[in-house]
């Protein structure tokens, strides 16, 4: 412990040390007490924009959860202005006053946007967008109402389709489910593809059809075999040396002379017909006078009648033609 | 066991006991700072001989320390603004680190420091001063010379002793404000409006007022407790006297913080 200090005279107690220059120190101890807290005192002032003049904003909010005294009013990241209160207002609504220097004010436009967002960590956030700057600026007192943005708000709305999704994948992959049944058949699937009948087994599902498609596919080829063999044959006999195929020209180079000759025969046919038709002419013109023969041939026949008629009449016995026995 | 605790009830009478000499101690401290406060706001204790008595005292709690304790609190915000940086950088907290700076270092830290330091360099010394004049009869000698012991001798103890915290945690603040911007941003000046800013949203006024009722409280924790223990403590030991006032004086700072908490975090 120090020794005992004191500024009495009393023997008893101890004589203080004398201490040069003492009122000039404590002076200067209290200028600097003084100063600091002077200079603090307007430094926080200052730092809470108790000196720059301000414009008023109000923003109308449904809820103003997390809105606290002092914070900040930013644009593009940087703050423009403070919150100084906040009250419930006549119409139910949260009624958030900013301060907002006049000069940070000419950021904030008349089509300014105003946001408040609630993070999942950290502080509420409020943020003006101005997307028209050449906009007429926002004027003192102004009242807009605020777009909240919670995110915490869609944390149900993620939860139930987030539950959703598992029941589903839950579902989807479940012993008994569809897409189960079907692994374990595409495994199955592949298992006989895998096999010693390979496709044919897994497509018609068991051996004895596929162990007919491979027999039929056997026969088949041996017929293929076969046909081969008779198609060279008949190949040999329709355009080999003494084939069909030399015969048959032959027979047409005979047709062709043959048809020449037909050709002939028709022509004079031709002729003979032309006659023919000229004898007819001929006999359509003696027809014609037959007719006139023919006339005169009938008035000599009913002449012929009427005369025998006239020798009947006149006949005894003409009347009686049959005897009669008894 | 003794005699006259076996008897029935002997036990509570001797609790009783105690509780009432814990509760004359505290109201002998109370008592003695009102009389001081009512002497720190008399003109009349502010005479010549009194100036210069509490020059005296200033100068010599004061001048010897300043400098030692602006270069430990400097050290100390300077490694607590580091690990704070450098945690808030690694999880992505960037922008509440200084925030959370100023308000750990200037509001909660600085003061408490602060009075701490002067209660251990100044005041409990002063203390011991004190009850060394008692126990020498140095303070009866000047009533029975018409000298007022208290206003000759504690007094100017004890205005040193305040004046001593207020300087010591303003001085400090401001270099922690200082250090706390140049380890977040470096020997620039383009962050200064953001961290002014940052400044002044911490400095609520309601944080304020609870910031200098704190400072307040605690320096006249430190500066009264020591002072009316020695003054008014019944034990003739001196080592005694300074436990008890040491006891004291940490309980009513511990509370002075936990009050200041709640009232700023509850």
């Amino acid at each position: 412990m120090s020794e005992p200090r004191s500024t009495g005279d009393d023997p008893v107690i101890d004589k203080p040390a004398s201490i040069r220059h003492l009122q000039l120190k404590a002076g200067l101890l209290m200028v600097a007490l003084v100063a600091l807290v002077v200079s603090s005192v307007m430094f926080l002032l200052y730092a809470r924009g108790a000196f720059e003049p301000t414009q008023r904003l109000t923003l109308v909010a449904e809820d103003s959860e997390g809105v606290v005294i002092g914070m900040d009013l930013t644009f593009a990241g940087f703050p423009i202005g403070r919150v100084r209160s906040v009250e419930l207002g006549d119409d139910g609504k949260a009624h958030i006053h900013v301060d907002v220097p006049k000069k940070d004010a000419r950021w904030l436009k008349q089509s300014s946007v105003f946001t408040l967002v609630r993070g999942l960590v950290g502080n509420t956030n409020i943020r003006a967008f101005s997307g028209i700057l050449t906009d007429a600026p926002l004027p003192d007192g102004a009242v807009r109402n605020v777009l909240r943005g919670d995110s915490s708000d869609e944390i149900p709305k993620l939860v139930a389709a987030a539950k959703d999704l598992v029941a589903n994948l839950t579902a989807l992959t479940a012993a008994d489910s569809s897409l189960a049944q079907t692994l374990a058949n595409l495994q199955a699937t592949s298992a006989k593809l895998n096999g010693p009948r390979g496709a044919l087994g897994t497509v018609f599902g068991n051996d004895r059809d596929a162990q007919r498609v491979v027999t039929t596919l056997e026969r088949a080829n041996a017929l293929l075999a076969r046909l081969d063999g008779v198609t060279a044959r008949a190949d040999a006999q329709v355009f080999g040396p003494g084939g069909v195929m030399p015969e048959v020209r032959d027979t047409v180079v005979q047709l062709k002379t043959l048809l020449n000759d037909a050709h002939g025969s028709l022509k004079k046919m031709d002729a003979i017909l032309d006659d023919a038709q000229a004898i007819s002419g001929n006999a359509k013109a003696a027809t014609a006078d037959l007719g006139a023969l023919r006339t005169d041939v009938d008035a000599n026949l009913r002449k012929i009648e009427g005369l025998v008629n006239e020798i009947n009449r006149k006949w005894p016995f003409a009347r009686e033609v049959e005897i009669k026995l008894p | 066991m003794t005699a006259h605790t076996a008897r029935p009830g002997g036990a509570f009478v001797l609790v009783g006991r105690q509780m009432a000499h814990w509760l004359l101690g505290w109201w002998r401290i109370v008592h003695f700072s009102a009389v001081i406060g009512v002497m720190a706001l008399s003109p009349g204790s502010y005479g010549p001989t009194q100036r210069r008595a509490i020059a005296r005292h200033m100068v010599l709690d004061t001048a010897p320390v300043l400098v030692w304790f602006t270069l430990l609190s400097s050290l100390i915000c300077m490694v607590i603004a580091r690990i704070v940086v450098v945690t808030a950088l690694s999880y992505g907290l960037t922008q509440y680190a200084l925030e959370m700076l100023v308000r750990v270092l200037v509001i909660e830290l600085i003061p408490l420091t602060a009075a701490l330091f002067v209660a251990v360099r100044c005041t409990i010394p002063h203390g011991a001063e004190v009850a060394v004049l008692r126990q020498r009869g140095a303070l009866q000698a000047l009533r029975q010379r018409g000298i007022d012991p208290l206003r000759h001798e504690v007094l100017p103890r004890a205005v040193a002793g305040m004046f001593s915290v207020a300087l010591l945690a303003v001085l400090a603040g401001v270099v922690a404000l200082v250090l706390a911007y140049l380890v977040t941003y470096g020997f620039t000046t383009w962050a200064l409006d953001g961290y002014t800013r940052t400044v002044g949203r911490v400095f609520h006024p309601a944080t304020v007022v609870v910031f200098l009722t704190k400072t307040l409280l605690f320096t006249l924790a430190i500066v009264l407790v020591p002072l009316g223990s020695a003054l008014h403590d019944g034990t003739r030991s001196r080592v005694s006297a300074e436990v008890r006032g040491l006891v004291r004086l940490f309980a009513l700072l511990l509370l002075i913080e936990a009050a200041s908490l709640i009232d700023s975090y509850v």
